[in-house]
């Protein structure tokens, strides 16, 4: 069962692990990367134990951030992790 | 200062420890009590426990910390990720602390007579100091400098402060109670939808009330009134709605102290027993948001005729301490008990199971041989000391 229902604005941008973050009980946190938004996914997992949390956003949000991405970087060619 | 045998002061931590938070200089998890062995707790006399750091407070007045310190919540005044064993927080060395406080990723510290110092993550205002930044050493909160602090309290992205009663104008007044940080789920107090403020409001609604405690965890705040009333406010307890303003709980009983997980409370009365507040695992109708005033506060089973001495919340799991018990067939030694959330060993009782009723932790050790036993705990450990 889910622990929690979280907004996305709830959640923290980590540029170290390069996911939305938050706090989980266990003390470490709960993880979910854009690549992960992008295509829908809605669970954010603790690396560090069981629980997870559902993610609440609006998946168009993430899909127009991309494309808004690459027309801002014009001629820049796209790196794929 | 004291020159008293303080060898006799024991402090066993348990639960999760990948963060360096237990003080035994090992990244694991721990699922039963470690002594440990560090000559610099020897004289403490209060912990403050957060998402994975403690702050350790000693009878001379002065701090240590150990564990997580990516954000500045240790107050080494340097960029650390984690300390494996209780440093001290050189930066305070001018000052006598009289109470420390630890949040998810935030620290605050009182000195006297009464300022407040905060440290760590910033980012939704919990330092108090008008910005969003964060700081890795202490800062004194420039709103509290002529004032006199008795109290702080840090939740996951919010803090309280609580001015000293009586003796000062505030009182009465009532503007003895501060927040400050994330205000999303009403943790502040200060009647206001707010997403969060960096300087400190008062808390609304305790007019002619005195305030002798207050509490924070997760998105939750509570206090304590010295004629024995709980007030909860913040993200409502399951199936409840938020409260934007403090909610005095509807009971007769005389409470002294009250303690917050993130989605339960324990308070304990002046009777020396303990009452839950709501965690049914099952509310009857899922469908129907209860009103918060109809919180019921359930007298912790299985207890029997004990005497609770101590009690303790982390984020899912709970710990109480039980008296001294003399009865005419036996003297019954005082007992450390714990529920809730195990997967991390913080119910120390050996495994990762969790409890829905209070266990019995075996510390190898007669608690009698100290005058008083005094738990904490921080999201997923638990820490217990003995007080000489």
């Amino acid at each position: 069962m889910s622990y929690d229902d979280v907004e996305i604005e709830d959640m923290e941008w980590n540029e170290e692990l390069q996911a939305y973050t938050y706090p989980c009980p266990c003390g470490d946190l709960f993880q979910i990367t854009k690549d992960d938004l992008k295509l829908g996914e809605e669970i954010a997992r603790c690396p560090s134990c069981s629980l997870y949390i559902t993610v609440i956003y609006n998946i168009e949000d993430f899909l127009a951030d991309s494309d808004q991405n690459r027309q801002n970087k014009g001629l820049q060619p796209l790196t794929v992790a | 200062m004291e020159e008293k045998d303080e060898s006799e002061q024991r402090v066993w931590s348990w639960g999760a420890g990948t963060e360096g938070q237990l003080g035994t200089k090992i990244l694991q998890d721990e699922n039963f009590p470690q002594l440990l062995h560090q000559p610099s707790l020897s004289s403490v006399s209060s912990l403050a426990c957060g998402g994975a750091h403690v702050i350790a407070l000693t009878s001379a007045g002065k701090v240590l910390s150990w564990g997580r310190g990516n954000s500045g919540q240790l107050g080494h005044g340097e960029v650390v990720s984690n300390a494996l064993y209780p440093k001290a927080v050189t930066s305070l060395d001018g000052y006598v602390i009289t109470h420390v406080a630890a949040g998810w990723s935030h620290s605050a510290f009182v000195s006297d007579p009464g300022c407040v110092f905060t440290c760590g993550d910033g980012s939704f205002g919990q330092l108090g100091h008008g910005d969003q930044a964060s700081h890795y050493s202490p800062v004194k909160v420039s709103c509290f400098v002529d004032q006199h602090v008795a109290q702080v309290a840090c939740g996951m992205r919010h803090s309280l402060v609580l001015l000293k009663g009586r003796c000062c104008y505030a009182d009465c007044a009532g503007n003895q109670v501060y927040g400050f940080g994330s205000g999303k789920r009403g943790q502040l107090g200060v009647n206001d939808r707010i997403k969060s403020v960096n300087v400190p409001r008062v808390v609304s609604g305790f007019e002619g009330v005195e305030i002798i405690e207050i509490a924070a965890n997760g998105d939750h705040s509570a206090a304590v009134s010295v004629d024995g009333h709980v007030y909860t406010w913040g993200r409502g307890f399951k199936g409840f709605e938020d409260a934007h303003v403090p909610q005095c709980l509807n009971s007769t009983l005389n409470f002294t102290k009250v303690a917050l997980g993130w989605n339960h409370a324990l308070a304990m009365s002046g009777e020396e027993e303990v009452y839950m507040l709501d965690q049914k695992r099952q509310p009857k109708c899922r469908t129907i948001r209860l009103h918060f005033r109809e919180v019921n506060l359930e007298k912790v089973p299985g207890l029997d005729e004990m005497k609770i001495t101590d009690i303790a919340t982390g984020a899912e799991h709970s710990v109480i301490v039980t008296g001294k018990m003399q009865s005419c067939s036996q003297a019954k030694h005082g007992e450390i008990k714990t529920w809730g959330w195990g997967e991390h060993g913080q119910l120390g009782l050996g495994d990762t199971c969790d409890r829905i009723s209070p266990a019995t932790v075996s510390l190898d050790y007669d608690l009698n041989e100290a005058a008083s036993i005094r738990v904490f705990c921080g999201s997923g450990f638990t820490f217990a000391i003995t007080m000489p």
